[in-house]
Order: structure tokens, then C-alpha cells, then sequence
């Protein structure tokens, strides 16, 4: 991958919004107002919508690590489990009489973030399969102290009906929960199916992708790919590799618990299968099928599978095995992913497509 | 004038086998010294010692006086010590110009950087320590080919740029014209005496001429020790070293 | 003293299962470089052909049939797909062996259903039991154990005394000498592949009888596995039969002791081993890097 390559200039470039940005934003935005309604045409309903948007964002965590790290992880679980039960566990012990969403949040990012520090402290100088295993190994760890932890966690039941979290909004307290008004919408359903919870879902999900796609721009950014693309070589001209994967792990981290207390919170309840191998190989799979490497890949795998996964399920109880099919047929032909191999195939309008991808 | 660099008593052993061992190497500043040898003396051990691509297991490395055996090759690039590689490594899906920006960044921001959102391409310097670079070398007019389509030699210089891009005090080049044409190792003969105005250089090289032609001195490794060192004039009447290149015969006798 | 006694035994006997599929598991990784999380669908699958053959025909039949059935598959799997990421990154290959491992574990799910299966046994041999020392033991477990022990050292015979076991153990030290010297290593491979899958299938069908039988078994076996090649060390024979027994003792002490940390204890082991001394405990200790 080729790095925007441009003129020296003397002038720094200022955050002004760029034709390229502005496009981003309004394509991106579109197609989350939309996503819902294009989801009930084919036979999903608006929960799912939520829980796609936000399962996402832990998707994009990952892609971060194994598109544009390199690096494998096979326990990204320990970050989306413990971040819902942070946030659980926040808002039953620490808030009760006055829930609020955003310390909830707040917290669980954090703590997630820390957590992703210390593994990583350890396990960022391994490579390949090492690192992989080293980060289920912690993995099940978690789910073995989550599981043990019965006073705080609810051992094998899990959290469930913690107070309902309100967000604050300027003078508003809203609570998620509240749905937008009924208008018909035909083949579409219909606005009134949608909550809040998923305006709110879409947001933050516009936000990660905002901040990731400048993550891949960016000067960190530029490194990590330089790392991923030749470490020897950019040991050697000065970059600490070690440094940029454990910064690299500690920002999926984040993102991961981000979408792990969003979750716990949306579901109103939160259970060690959050924590599980499954759990973390799921987000393998969305990452894989979507393409990584892509900015929009991770939502699209996610997408995709989740929504198989909801409309098979009903049908056929062989679903799993179609989703495990799909992968390796992923993997097999088409290794760029569905955006990837898409994004290959038009190459010709770079503007176009430098608006969503990463260069 | 005191050394640049120096080593004392370096070594260095993999299991029983000493690739290097009791190297006593000083090298003053601006001299261009060329590291010589049979295959197998231990040449590039020797430079990878001295870049910290291996540690070593006995003796210790000074670099302007202080001492560097532990410091990771990563900060020793930062303190002025750059390798150019045996085998051209570079990033081969990357420009030209994005490879030496990318020394450049390193040079710039340090080992580390947690800019998340905000792009090289506002550092100036950068942009130009990377022409500078690649000029330098003579690779300006490619500077945005793709790197990996770059000819042998060329990706042979690119590599010497990439290394220029840190600002270093020393450059180790590992066998700079190794496979090039003649035309391409001439030109890069030019390069290496220019360079050797400008900062210490040191050179594994196997092309004789070119060594005697440009080296201010020379040490001759053999069997992981140094066997001499001294002035082209002396090494090329030194016995020893005839002994142990040439096997007893004189350079003349082979050299017909 | 006599649950002591009891728990070593069947860590031993459970090591021995991680010792046969672990040494698969590493040999392959030492000549193909694959690493290959599909490793326990070769458990499973031997597991389930021997049960169907077991209900027809009988054990012993079984214990022939079943690891014939899954070197063919494995062999046909290199073949078709696993032979084109030879040459991948660890992680490509990781994650197509793992997407693989979960169509063989739906696959069975889908043809047996999920729910627990039993091994027909002749009811003879599900009574007998051999007293050792102050405690009566299953038999056929015993049986077991001294059988694992005879093909794991037959696996080792192969590899000392075989031409093609030493084209593999040159391979494994230096590939395209072994190639420019004539040595056939394309087929060595496959041998070796074939043997190390036909091993964990042969193992998967005789231990099912021991422990119960459901689609998941593959995969939980084969994380133990995973874990026992690191502890040993990944390409390290030997290693592989010094970490299976390892943590099989380990598994049975801890299921002694406190049991809901039988299963993460392995885990702390493996990290443990990852942090202070990645190679393992027999493994070279070279450096791992990238490529």
C-alpha cells in the first residue's frame, strides 16, 4: 500500500475539511440512515440494526490490530466482555440512583484500555502464532476470573437488569430506550421500529471510523503500516517497533470495550459468553469476510454474517456451518475480503475511492 | 583525536562457534575504512555487532566515547550510527520518496510518537532531509517508482538513502556494489567518496580495486579476529594477509 | 494417597492423548511450516468414522478404518487447499485452518447432532479394571496408554531409522538443500502429514471410549494441543511428549485439587512459557521474529 505521497510543502496543512472528508462524512452518514430501513426490506428488524453497529466498532478494533498491525489477536473477547461488564458493574455499584451512559462508557473504555496496556506490555514481542495464543491464553484467564468473580460479576448468570442508562445530552437526560415517531414507510417498515439506541449506535460508530480512517493517515499510522510492511527495516532507521504494536493493541483495545459496554448496555444484560473463544474468533471471521485492510470491510463482514446468522438461524440449523463455509471461502478466494476484492476491481476512480479507503 | 569509534576485545560467539572474537577496532572521525576479508571472517557479524542487529557476548562497543554495547539498534541509529544492508531492505510497495521520508520521519519524531491524527506531511524537514536524501544518491529522477521495481543497484542505493535520511555521523555499508554492473558499481564508487568527505564510512567490500582505490586504511578480518590493519600500501605487502587471501601465492601470481 | 494415584493416572492418560496429537501437530509444523489449527478436526473426525464403524463392526475394525479415513482426508485437504498457503504468513494460515477446523466441527454436528455420543464397547472390557498399587483402574484405559506409547515411539522409529523420515528431518533444518539434493520432500511431506493426521484420528477413535464424544470434542482437545507443542516447544518431538504429559498431570492435579481451574491452569502454563521462554522447554532457541 502506497502512502499519499505529496509535494514538500512549507505551509502546514491546516484540519480544514477537505472535498475528500466532506464526501466521507456525508456517504457515510447516508448509508447509516439508510442501513436500518435497507435491513427490514430484507428481513431484519431494527434491533439487529443496532447490534450490527455496534458489534461493528469491536470489528474495527480488531482490524486495526491484524489490517494495518499485522498482528492476530485470537482474544479480542477479554476487551468486548470485560468492557460490558465495567460498564455493568459500574452502573450497579457506583451509579445506581443516577445511571449515566456516558461515565458507564467512559469507564469501561478506560479500563479496557488499561488492560490491553498490560497484555500488551507482555505479548507484543511475539509474532504469528505466539502472539495469538499468548492473547486467547489471557483471554481465557479473564473469562476464568469473570467466571470466578461471583460477588461482582454474577459468575456463570452474568449481570442482568442493571439500572437503565440515561445519556446526557446539554439539558436532556434521554433514555435510549425511547423510539422515534411512527411514520410508514412501506417495504421499509417503519421509522417507529428505530430507537435512539440506534441514532446513537450510528454516531458513534461515524465517529470510529472517522477517527480510524485519520488513524491510517496519520503519522502513527504511517509507521505502523511501515512496521507491518518491513519491521527490520524500520528497527533500523529508528522506529520502536515494540512500542507502535502495543500502542497499535491498546487503541483495538479501546475500541473493543467501546463496543463491548455498548452492547452490555443495549442488551441490559451481560454473560460470560461475551468472554468466550467463540466470542473472539467471531470477530475474526466478520474482519476476514468484510476485508481487512478496508475501512468499511469490518462493518460490512460484521453486516453481513450477523445478519445470516439472525434470518439462517430461523430456517436452517446448520447456520454455523454456512458461516464457517463463507470464511474459508473468504480466506481461500477472495483474501482481500468482500470490500477489498470490490475496492480492486475499480482502481480507476482514486478519487472516489481514496474518499473511503485507507491509501 | 579520539576515535569515533572503538571496540575492545569484542566477540561474539553462537554456541561453541566464535564468528567473532577479540576485536580490537578504532576508527577516527571522517576516515573511510574498508573491512576486509575471506568469506566466513566474520565481516558482517562484525557490523551487525556494531549497528546492535546482534548483541554481543564479550568486549564492548564505545561510539563518541560513550559506550553503546547494550543500547538497542534502535537508538543507535538515533545517536548517528546507520546501516545500509548486504541485501537491498527496503519497503518495497512504498515510493522511492516515501521510503526516505519514512527515515527521515524516524529521524524527526524520534523512536516513537503517538501522533494519531495528524499527518507527516506537515514536518518540512522531513520532506526535506528525504530529497536531500535521495538526490544524494542520484535516485531523484525515480522518486516516485514504485520501490520494488527499482533495478538491483538502484534498490542498492536507495538503501544507502534511506540510511542518509537519518543525518548519521556513520555510515556501515555492507557490500555496497555487490552484483552491480560496472557502470552502476562506479557510480556508486563515486557516491561512497563523497559520502566519505562528509562522515566516517565504513565498508565491507570484496572488490579490491575499489578498495584500494578509496579506503584511507583497512582492517583485514580472518577467522573472526582481526589479522591486520594499516594503510592500502601496507596491507597489500602485508604477508599475513597474502597468506590468508591468496594462500601462500603472491598477488601477482594470481592477479595474471 | 489413592485419589493422588487416581488423578496421575488419568493425567497420564489424557497426556497421552495431547502426546498423539501434539506430535502430529509438531512434526508438521517442523517440515510443511504449517501451522495448522485444524489439527483436532483429525481428532474429531477419526472419533466419529470409528464410532460408526465400532456400531457395525466392532472396536478393532474401528481402530483400523479411522485413521486410514483421516489420512485420506487430511492428504486430499493438503492437496486441495492447504498446499496453496505453503508459502503464507503464519497468520493466513492460522486463519484458514481455523475457519477449516470449524467447518469439520459443524459438519459433524450437522451429520451426528450435538448431543453426546457413546462408544459401544464389549461390555467385558468397559468392566475390567487392573489393580495397581492401592487402586483398581479401568483397564482399557491402561490398554490405551501402553498403546499410544508403542505408536508415538513407532512415529520416532520412523523418523531415525526411514529414508523418508530422514528427508524430513533434513527438511526441517534446511529445506532447498534437501530439495537441490534430490531428496523428494514434496512426498515426505505428505507422509508425514498423512501419518500425523492418521495418529490423532487412530487416537481420536481409540479415546472415545474414555471420554464422551460430541462435535466440540475436536476442538477441545485441540487447544490442550496447541498449548502442549508451545510448552514443548514448537517442532520439538520430543517436546511435544514432554508437554503433553505435563499438562495432562497438570490438568488432573489441578481437576484434584480446585477444580474450576482445570482449565485455565494450562493457560497461565502457556503464558507463562510464551513470556519467559517463547521457544519452549525443548525447543531451539531461536529468535522469533518475523520472516
Amino acid at each position: 500500500m502506497t502512502a499519499t505521497t505529496t509535494s514538500p510543502t512549507t505551509t502546514p496543512v491546516r484540519a480544514t475539511m477537505r472535498g475528500s472528508d466532506l464526501r466521507f462524512l456525508l456517504l457515510t452518514a447516508i448509508g447509516l440512515a439508510v442501513f436500518p430501513f435497507a435491513l427490514h426490506l430484507i428481513g431484519g428488524y431494527a434491533g439487529l440494526a443496532t447490534q450490527i453497529v455496534i458489534v461493528s466498532v469491536a470489528t474495527i478494533g480488531l482490524n486495526v490490530l491484524l489490517g494495518y498491525a499485522g498482528m492476530l489477536s485470537y482474544g479480542q473477547a477479554m476487551f468486548f466482555g470485560g468492557g460490558g461488564y465495567i460498564a455493568a458493574i459500574l452502573l450497579i455499584h457506583t451509579m445506581p440512583n443516577h445511571p449515566n451512559l456516558w461515565l458507564a462508557v467512559l469507564g469501561a473504555t478506560l479500563a479496557t484500555t488499561v488492560l490491553a496496556l498490560l497484555v500488551g506490555a507482555v505479548s507484543v514481542r511475539l509474532y504469528g502464532i505466539y502472539f495469538a495464543l499468548l492473547t486467547l491464553a489471557f483471554a481465557q484467564m479473564v473469562f476464568f476470573i469473570v467466571e470466578q468473580g461471583k460477588d461482582l460479576t454474577g459468575g456463570d448468570d452474568g449481570l442482568q437488569s442493571f439500572p437503565v442508562a440515561l445519556l446526557a445530552l446539554g439539558p436532556w437526560n434521554l433514555d435510549l430506550t425511547t423510539a422515534l415517531p411512527a411514520l410508514a414507510l412501506g417495504p421499509f417498515g417503519n421509522l417507529g421500529d428505530i430507537k435512539l439506541w440506534y441514532v446513537f449506535a450510528a454516531v458513534v460508530l461515524l465517529a470510529v471510523l472517522w477517527f480510524v480512517r485519520a488513524l491510517t493517515r496519520s503519522q502513527f499510522g504511517e509507521v505502523l503500516d511501515a512496521i507491518r510492511e518491513n519491521e527490520e527495516r524500520s528497527v533500523f532507521v529508528g522506529f520502536n517497533a515494540a512500542a507502535y504494536r502495543l500502542a497499535a493493541f491498546a487503541i483495538s483495545g479501546a475500541l473493543t470495550g467501546l463496543s463491548g459496554s455498548l452492547k452490555a448496555l443495549y442488551d441490559g444484560t451481560v454473560a460470560v459468553d461475551s468472554l468466550t473463544i467463540e466470542r473472539s474468533g467471531s470477530f475474526v471471521i466478520y474482519a476476514v469476510v468484510g476485508g481487512v485492510q478496508t475501512l468499511f470491510g469490518p462493518v460490512v463482514g460484521t453486516a453481513i454474517i450477523m445478519y445470516l446468522e439472525n434470518v439462517l438461524s430461523g430456517v436452517i440449523s446448520f447456520w454455523q456451518l454456512i458461516e464457517g463455509l463463507i470464511f474459508v471461502l473468504a480466506i481461500v478466494f477472495l483474501p482481500n475480503g468482500i470490500v477489498g476484492t470490490i475496492l480492486k476491481r475499480r482502481r480507476g476512480a482514486r478519487a472516489l475511492v481514496d474518499a473511503v479507503r485507507v491509501p | 583525536m579520539d576515535a569515533i569509534l572503538q571496540t575492545r576485545g569484542l566477540g561474539k560467539s553462537f554456541g561453541h562457534f566464535a564468528a567473532n572474537a577479540d576485536i580490537d577496532f578504532a576508527v577516527q572521525p571522517g576516515e573511510l575504512r574498508a573491512v576486509i576479508g575471506p568469506n566466513g571472517a566474520g565481516k558482517t557479524t562484525f557490523f551487525n555487532l556494531i549497528a546492535g542487529t546482534i548483541g554481543a557476548t564479550s568486549g564492548s562497543i564505545a561510539f563518541q566515547g560513550r559506550d553503546v554495547t547494550r543500547t538497542s539498534g534502535t537508538h543507535r541509529v538515533h545517536l548517528g550510527i546507520a546501516k545500509a544492508f548486504q541485501t537491498a531492505n527496503i519497503y518495497p510497495s512504498q515510493s522511492v520518496r516515501q521510503n526516505c521520508r519514512l527515515a527521515a520521519l524516524a529521524h524527526v519524531q524520534g523512536a516513537f510518537a503517538l501522533q494519531v491524527v495528524r499527518r507527516s506531511n506537515r514536518l518540512g524537514r522531513v520532506d526535506e532531509l528525504a530529497e536531500q536524501a535521495m538526490s544524494r544518491v542520484d535516485l531523484g529522477a525515480q522518486a516516485d517508482v514504485r520501490a520494488g521495481d527499482l533495478s538491483h543497484g538502484d534498490k542498492k542505493r536507495l538503501d544507502i538513502a534511506i540510511a542518509l535520511a537519518t543525518e548519521p555521523q556513520i555510515l556501515l555499508l555492507d557490500e555496497p556494489v555487490a552484483g552491480m554492473s560496472k557502470d552502476e558499481a562506479r557510480k556508486t564508487e563515486g557516491l561512497v567518496k563523497r559520502l566519505a568527505s562528509e562522515m566516517t564510512v565504513l565498508i565491507i567490500e570484496h572488490d579490491m580495486e575499489l578498495i584500494m582505490g578509496i579506503s584511507d586504511s583497512i582492517t583485514v578480518l580472518h577467522g573472526g579476529r582481526v589479522l591486520a590493519s594499516g594503510t592500502p600500501a601496507e596491507i597489500r605487502a602485508s604477508a599475513a594477509v597474502q597468506e590468508a587471501y591468496l594462500g601462500g601465492h603472491t598477488a601477482q601470481e594470481i592477479l595474471e | 494417597m489413592e485419589a493422588l494415584s487416581q488423578a496421575l493416572l488419568n493425567g497420564l492418560v489424557r497426556g497421552l492423548i495431547y502426546v498423539a496429537i501434539a506430535v502430529g501437530l509438531t512434526i508438521v509444523f517442523g517440515t510443511l511450516r504449517l501451522v495448522n489449527f485444524a489439527h483436532g478436526a483429525f481428532y474429531a473426525i477419526g472419533a466419529y468414522v470409528g464410532l460408526v464403524v465400532a456400531q457395525k463392526l466392532g472396536l478393532v475394525p474401528a481402530f483400523i478404518v479411522a485413521p486410514l479415513a483421516v489420512a485420506l482426508f487430511a492428504v486430499a485437504l493438503d492437496r486441495l487447499v492447504l498446499r496453496r498457503f505453503y508459502d503464507k504468513e503464519p497468520t493466513a494460515q492460522l486463519l484458514l485452518t481455523f475457519g477449516i477446523a470449524l467447518v469439520v466441527e459443524e459438519t459433524l454436528r450437522l451429520i451426528f447432532g450435538g448431543t453426546t455420543q457413546q462408544y459401544p464397547m464389549p461390555s467385558w472390557l468397559a468392566s475390567a479394571s487392573t489393580t495397581i498399587g492401592p487402586i483398581a483402574y479401568p483397564t482399557y484405559q491402561l490398554l490405551f496408554a501402553a498403546g499410544v506409547v508403542v505408536m508415538v515411539l513407532l512415529v520416532w522409529v520412523f523418523f531415525q531409522r526411514t529414508d523418508y523420515g530422514l528427508i524430513v528431518r533434513a527438511g526441517v533444518r534446511d529445506r532447498i538443500m534437501v530439495q537441490l539434493l534430490g531428496g523428494n520432500i514434496r512426498q515426505a511431506s505428505t507422509i508425514v502429514f498423512a501419518i500425523g493426521a492418521g495418529l490423532a484420528g487412530l487416537v481420536g477413535a481409540a479415546a472415545s471410549p474414555i471420554y464422551s464424544l460430541d462435535p466440540e470434542t475436536g476442538f477441545n482437545f485441540l487447544v490442550p494441543s496447541f498449548v502442549v507443542v508451545v510448552v514443548g516447544g514448537l517442532g520439538s518431538f520430543w517436546g511435544a511428549v514432554l508437554g503433553g504429559i505435563l499438562i495432562g498431570e497438570l490438568q488432573a492435579v489441578t481437576t484434584l485439587l480446585y477444580p474450576p481451574a482445570a482449565d485455565v491452569v494450562i493457560y497461565v502454563c502457556m503464558a507463562l512459557i510464551l513470556v519467559l521462554r517463547p521457544q519452549g522447554l525443548l525447543g531451539e532457541s531461536e529468535v522469533i521474529r518475523p520472516t
